[in-house]
């Protein structure tokens, strides 16, 4: 699994670590069902701290993308790669939307007021 | 002794591969000229030697074991001949990685029987009767220094020969800013399954100890041993590999314990590879030809070359082009 990270990003450090997990899911570097780095490794090979880490993960965990299990560590979801294509869309219409001057309600207002 | 040294040399300069046939007569020829040297030896002082040569000795200064002068003579060579043939028949049906091994096996081996055997004449030298010669304790000594030595040259001669391949390695681009790392596994559920037997084999073993169920003299090596193969196993049933601006990483077993690091400069090459374990010899941690190889499944192999070794170093791994694609990029960048 090869993950990126973009030394001159300013978004916060947990951010960039669930942007860079989500972006490898999306592009199938790792499938669902496969085990993740652990914390204590991603958290070393990327020299961020490791809740920091762990913080990136649980987002991650939120969305539905990866699944923590008691003694068999971090693995991706079922139908991660599908749904982690789509939360980068998203994210992607909310910067669009921000930088033209919407906010988050204008935006989620404009979703339902499309009929199509 | 000193021909122990020139005995060696042949046959550990033949396991360079590629020169087939013409490699292969200079085998058959240096594991000749060892029988006839061994055959020879005492014929060539029988004019000084008695009927029946001393050939044994029992840590005492007299010898308790003799031969005729002609068994004296065939029978080492008999030896090692046989030696040779057993070896020679497993080259046969094996890969050529696994080679180095019979220079490896033969080299000390020709060096002990042709040491011996001028030890053995030179103790019935002038001597009228066999018990009269003397246990030629020093030689023994000499004996195993210079079959560790001819053990030593064999190596060196056989691993220098790994051949690197031509093609170019693979190289990754590295965008500007950007912060490239890479991650990979392998586990081998067998490795895990033996693992867990001879664990709670041994487990059993210490808990019919303790309980005093049943003989602790015959007990206790089970115990141990199945402690060491459950360690052993769980420790190289699985393998993680990472590569960062720190280097290569690999770090074996669920704890990731013992790790193995070396930074890019370390490095002089990374390729991907498709090793297959009868090539290096099995599964686990293996020795080989190839140099050093984690093997826990057939397939994709992350290969490096650390700098100033002979031997490459590598780890079973998927995805392992685009590793080794990264570890040549940042090696290069320095």
């Amino acid at each position: 699994m090869l993950l990126r990270l973009d030394k001159t990003d300013t978004r916060p450090l947990h951010e960039q670590v669930a942007a860079a997990i989500r972006r490898a899911v999306a592009e199938g570097e790792c499938r669902p069902g496969d085990r993740l780095p652990s914390a204590r490794d991603l958290s070393a090979t990327l020299d961020i701290n490791v809740n920091t880490v762990l913080r990136g993960l649980r987002e991650l965990r939120d969305e539905g993308l990866l699944e923590f299990r008691r003694g068999r560590g971090i693995s991706v979801a079922e139908g991660a790669p599908a749904r982690s294509g789509l939360q980068i869309k998203v994210r992607e219409l909310i910067a669009e939307a921000s930088r033209l001057g919407y906010s988050r309600t204008d935006l989620i207002d404009m979703i339902r007021g499309t009929t199509t | 002794m000193t021909t122990g040294g020139h005995a060696a040399a042949p046959n550990g300069g033949g396991g360079k591969g590629g020169h087939g046939r013409a490699a292969r007569w200079v085998r058959a020829g240096s594991v000749a000229a060892v029988a006839a040297l061994l055959a020879a030896l005492p014929w060539a002082a029988h004019g000084r030697l008695p009927d029946r040569l001393a050939t044994h000795w029992s840590g005492g200064d007299t010898p308790d074991g003799s031969m005729p002068l002609w068994a004296a003579a065939l029978f080492p060579a008999g030896f090692w001949l046989l030696i040779a043939v057993a070896v020679s028949v497993r080259w046969r049906c094996s890969w050529p990685a696994v080679r180095p091994w019979r220079a490896l096996a033969l080299a000390p081996t020709a060096t002990v029987l042709v040491g011996a055997q001028a030890s053995v004449v030179r103790a019935n030298l002038d001597r009228t009767d066999w018990h009269a010669a003397r246990e030629p304790a020093l030689d023994i000594v000499l004996i195993l220094a210079s079959a560790a030595v001819a053990g030593v040259v064999a190596w060196l001669s056989s691993t220098r020969s790994t051949p690197t391949p031509a093609t170019p390695a693979p190289e990754l681009r590295l965008p500007e800013g950007q912060r490239l790392v890479w991650f990979s596994r392998t586990a081998n559920p067998w490795l895990q399954l033996v693992a867990t037997l001879t664990g709670l084999i041994a487990a059993g073993a210490l808990v019919a100890l303790a309980v005093g169920l049943a003989r602790p003299s015959g007990l206790w090596p089970v115990c141990a041993v199945c402690a060491v193969a459950s360690l052993a196993g769980a420790a190289f049933s699985s393998v993680q590999a990472k590569v960062s601006e720190a280097g290569l990483e690999v770090s074996f077993g669920p704890l990731g314990w013992p790790t193995r690091r070396w930074s890019p400069a370390a490095i002089e090459s990374a390729r991907a590879e498709h090793r297959l374990p009868s090539q290096v010899g099995g599964w686990g941690y293996r020795l080989s030809g190839l140099g050093t190889t984690v093997m826990l499944r057939a397939g994709d192999c992350l290969v490096i070359r650390p700098r100033g070794r002979h031997a490459d170093f590598a780890v079973s791994v998927d995805d392992a082009e685009r590793g080794a694609a990264l570890l040549n990029a940042l090696r290069r960048q320095g």
